[in-house]
């Protein structure tokens, strides 16, 4: 092995790879774990500046202790993605601070290819993908220059040899990665933390909250419709239900419970793929009501809201099927109607008052329902993107001071209105609406068309879905949260009108996002067994697949063998070679061998000398050969113009003339 | 427990491939490759990586894990590559003496269009490294050290590399069989002795360095820098200058002279006289019992010479 000191150089190059490759890292690590690897990367390169050695042994074993116990005291585990990745990191660096010789450079590298692996865990990027293949790309080079003991090639001929390197992986890489065999779950249970909690509805929901997320552009599910599409005014995507009110803020009740009674299906069956972002929830969306679904371990609880034992941490496809119109069936449970017609006592009195006045003019739950709408159709309430803040009693101050609100303000005011007139009633969260992407046909929902309405039970008609927003401004259900409130805002407004182009191209990238989604994200066990199907493999199962994985593996690395072997190969000449040996055979039919010695253009002479008949023609391709090797105006094109040139030439075998010539 | 594997594969593949008649070119046949201690620690590292992408269910990780696994496999083949096709000459250079080392130099010729970098020759334990650009051509010489005069056999050497990036290490063994004389060391007190008759009138013409004379033939063994390079870049037959020169009576190194002495110390003593009578540019002869080398000087000579001293006593020169 070779034991060389490192340069400068070199090391200057490791340690920007390093940096490169800790760069996606930079959110999730501890802040004193990256300044530790700074420090420890600058002390090393300002010593190598001065010519000096490493820091003694000792110093090291004691940072590299200090530095470990440090880490575990701060995380207390070292099983994890994050807390792996900083234990990778700081052994990096401490490994760097000792990097004498190249065989320490080896340690480095390794670490750094592990941690592009571990960025690449828990994301889902095209981009980070292909940061972190150019990061391999480089930290190749690096490794190539530094392993070499003979002067380093050059950087862009290190540069282009590791780059083929990878470029003849990736044919292999492929091969690997389309039939690997996928297992269905982890293979142990994973530490759950470090991943924050994703954007999107949560288990409580206060007025105001929705607002924030109206705000967002980030995607929370595609939907592609199998078969035919509901109207657009009947896309409510069903989130977490909310029973329990304190007065200000709705929450989920726990623990969940499941057995939703049965729905009598009113209208067509819709049939979608709804493909979720991952949310860390345990919910999934789904359209209003959800029938069928092919969730391995999903459940609908007694709201039907479809859930699953675990949050969704991943990108998950499901296919269900939905009626957008149903009926209830049978009655409501005693325990259901009290929970959802409890309200605090103490709280919003003048909404209690408000409800007890209206309920003494109407005792038909009917008209009770329609009169409190119309309160919110007739009085002055304002749809509005920044409703002021609201304090504990929200619906008296929301309902009597304020009257301006976002969706949230008015679900949570009109349930709160029905509960105090004994109607059963909770809110619903979700989304409604969604883009159509027309150049790729599916639904884009994003987490600005999150919503909120109510569901209330009405004796003989069951529960029914009553989205008082819509009321308000009517607007706001035709169209997604951002466009109502462009209708307030002339300046958004006309930038969403305007700028047509930039939205279409807003949508192709998205549905390349979806292909990138669907295809790579996503392929599992049946991805593979639908490719396996592809090649008419009848019945394919993991042994099949793993037959497959050899023979293309086998084929391909036939292919490397023989590409790589190729380049070995003396006889292999360029096109240019060929062609004037090929001339050469020509001549010496005639009776004109060329000898060894002998350059193309004394060749030419000779030949002129003993075949004046040939002389012209083959001087002149003799020299257009010396011009084509030798000169500076070779191109492609020449040198096949060249090649076609001798294939035509023919010269006789003999002389006309004379009987034979003899060679001089 | 390594070493001895080491000899057994050695002693294996001079079995299984018989003595190779040199030039030699590499075929796959003949090499072997393993991964290096760096190649087993990446194999782990890889292994992590699958099961951490499995586990996490990461298609983006597992394309990396991949793709590393693949430049692994394509690292091989180039490994492996670096020697293939490659042609090997070897020759002893004689010019060897005890306690100092023996040079073997090695010709290697790349063909292909491709480099050749980090390529290593080893020789008995010792060994030199080089790169042998695409079509070219590339000497190296191995020095082995040597501590006593006699004769050094090398029959077979290694060639090995484990270029790109240090994971697998590729290497084949050629059994080319190379004798290297060593010379004594040229020790001993005495210098040259002085020539039976010093003096103008016992000069006798000899080919000398003196005075340009003319041109003669060439003839191998001639010193470089006689050589008539404008005859030869004219395009005329390769030519050497001659000189006329004055040099003096030739001299007899002779055992017998240096009695009472042992062995060694004799072969010493005789080795540096012939280095000082070469450098003297005198023509010598060599007397030593079983061996008479008539005077004369020149390379060749006194390759003859050192070569009767590095062998006295212990084989028949071949």
């Amino acid at each position: 092995m070779n034991l060389k000191p490192l340069a400068l150089g070199d090391l200057k190059g490791i340690v920007a790879c390093l940096a490169l490759a800790l760069a996606p890292h930079l959110e999730s690590l501890p802040a004193w774990v990256i300044a530790a690897v700074a420090v420890s990367a600058a002390l090393r390169l300002e010593l190598a500046r001065r010519g000096r050695a490493a820091p003694p042994r000792a110093v090291r074993l004691i940072v590299a202790a200090l530095a470990v116990s440090l880490l575990f005291l701060q995380l207390r585990t070292f099983n994890g993605l994050s807390a792996g990745t900083a234990l990778l990191a700081l052994m990096a660096g401490l490994k760097l601070l000792e990097t004498d010789t190249r065989r320490d450079i080896y340690i480095v590298t390794l670490i750094i290819y592990f941690v592009c692996v571990s960025a690449l865990l828990q994301s889902d990027s095209f981009w980070l993908l292909a940061y972190l293949i150019g990061v391999c790309w480089l930290t190749s080079a690096t490794l190539l220059r530094l392993t070499t003991s003979l002067p380093a090639p050059g950087w862009p001929g290190s540069l282009r040899y590791a780059g083929k390197l990878l470029g003849q992986a990736l044919p292999l890489a492929l091969v690997f990665w389309l039939f690997f065999p996928r297992f269905a779950g982890p293979l142990w249970q994973l530490p759950n933390g470090g991943q924050s909690a994703g954007t999107g509805l949560s288990d409580t929901m206060s007025p105001g909250d929705i607002t924030e997320l109206a705000q967002s552009d980030e995607v929370a599910f595609r939907v592609h419709f199998a078969g035919p599409v509901p109207p657009s005014r009947e896309l409510y995507w069903r989130g977490p239900v909310m029973h329990e009110f304190d007065g200000h803020t709705w929450k989920l009740a726990y623990p969940l419970s499941y057995g939703a009674p049965t729905l009598l299906p009113q209208g067509a069956a819709y049939t979608y793929t709804l493909s979720l972002e991952p949310h860390e929830h345990r919910w999934v969306f789904a359209l209003d009501w959800p029938s069928r679904w092919d969730l391995p371990r999903g459940r609908l609880t007694s709201d039907y809201t479809l859930v699953q034992p675990d949050p969704v941490s991943q990108p998950i496809d499901v296919v269900a099927t939905s009626h957008t119109r149903v009926q209830s069936a049978g009655t409501l449970s005693a325990v259901s109607r009290r929970r959802d017609i409890r309200l605090p006592p103490d709280r919003n009195p003048r909404t209690l008052q408000l409800a007890r006045t209206l309920r003494a003019a109407n005792p038909d739950d009917s008209a009770y329902v329609q009169a409190v709408l119309e309160l919110f159709a007739q009085q002055s309430f304002y749809y509005t993107l920044t409703p002021p803040k609201l304090s504990d009693d929200s619906v008296d101050e929301f309902l009597f001071d304020t009257k301006r609100g976002f969706c949230g303000h008015y679900a949570s005011a009109f349930a709160a209105l029905m509960r105090a007139a004994g109607i059963p009633a909770h809110v619903v969260t979700g989304y409604y609406g969604g883009t159509f992407n027309r150049f790729a046909d599916y639904w884009i929902v994003r987490q600005s068309e999150a919503h909120a309405w109510d569901e209330i039970w009405l004796e003989g008609r069951g529960w029914l879905r009553i989205d008082p927003t819509s009321v308000i401004a009517p607007e706001r259900v035709e169209h997604s949260a951002g466009d109502a409130a462009g209708a307030d805002d002339p300046v958004a407004g006309r930038w969403q009108g305007h700028a047509r182009w930039l939205a279409d191209a807003r949508l192709r990238l998205d549905a390349l996002r979806q292909l990138w989604r669907e295809r790579i994200l996503l392929f599992n066990q049946d991805s593979q067994q639908r490719l396996l199907e592809s090649f008419h493999i009848p019945q394919p199962d993991g042994q099949k697949l793993v037959l497959v994985l050899t023979g293309a593996l086998v084929l391909v690395l036939g292919w490397l063998t023989w590409t790589v072997r190729r380049e070995t190969d003396p006889a292999r000449r360029d096109r240019l070679s060929r062609a004037y040996s090929r001339l050469c055979a020509k001549l010496a039919a005639a009776g004109i061998a060329r000898r060894a010695h002998e350059g193309a253009e004394d060749y030419a002479a000779r030949v002129a000398r003993v075949r004046p008949d040939l002389g012209s023609r083959a001087a002149a391709l003799c020299r257009q050969y010396s011009d084509l090797r030798y000169g500076a105006g070779s191109s492609p094109a020449a040198v096949a113009r060249f090649g076609a040139e001798v294939r035509a030439f023919r010269p006789p075998l003999k002389p006309p003339g004379s009987r034979a010539s003899s060679e001089i | 427990m390594r070493q001895a594997a080491i000899d057994k594969l050695r002693a294996w593949a001079a079995r299984r491939h018989g003595r190779d008649a040199l030039p030699i070119t590499i075929s796959r046949r003949r090499i072997y490759i393993l991964p290096t201690r760096v190649g087993l620690m990446l194999a782990l590292m890889l292994v992590a990586m699958l099961i951490a992408a499995l586990n996490y269910n990461s298609n983006l990780g597992l394309a990396f894990a991949f793709l590393m696994t693949s430049v692994a496999l394509v690292t091989m083949h180039h490994c492996n590559r670096n020697l293939l096709g490659l042609r090997v000459d070897a020759a002893a250079e004689t010019d060897a003496f005890a306690g100092g080392e023996a040079r073997f130099e090695f010709a290697l010729r790349n063909d292909s269009k491709v480099d050749r970098r980090d390529v290593e020759v080893r020789c008995m334990a010792s060994g030199a490294i080089c790169s042998v650009a695409a079509r070219s051509n590339e000497a190296v010489s191995v020095a082995v050290p040597v501590a006593r005069r006699g004769v050094v056999r090398v029959s077979q050497f290694e060639l090995r590399t484990r270029y790109p990036f240090g994971w697998f290490h590729a290497w084949t063994y050629v059994q080319g069989s190379l004798t290297a004389y060593v010379a004594p060391a040229a020790l001993g007190v005495r210098t040259l002795p002085a020539a039976a008759g010093t003096g103008l009138d016992s000069r006798s013409e000899l080919r000398g360095d003196e005075d340009f004379s003319g041109l003669r033939n060439y003839e191998p063994g001639v010193p470089l820098k006689h050589m008539a390079w404008k005859v030869l870049a004219r395009g005329g037959e390769a030519a050497v200058r001659s000189y006329t020169g004055l040099a003096a009576q030739p001299e007899w190194l002779e055992w017998s002279s240096l009695e009472g002495r042992d062995t060694e110390a004799r072969l010493s003593q005789l080795c540096r006289w012939v280095l000082e009578g070469e450098a003297a540019r005198r023509a010598y002869g060599l007397r030593i019992p079983g061996k008479e080398i008539a005077p004369s000087r020149g390379p060749e000579h006194r390759a003859r010479c050192l070569r009767a001293l590095a062998v006295f006593g212990i084989s028949p020169a071949p």
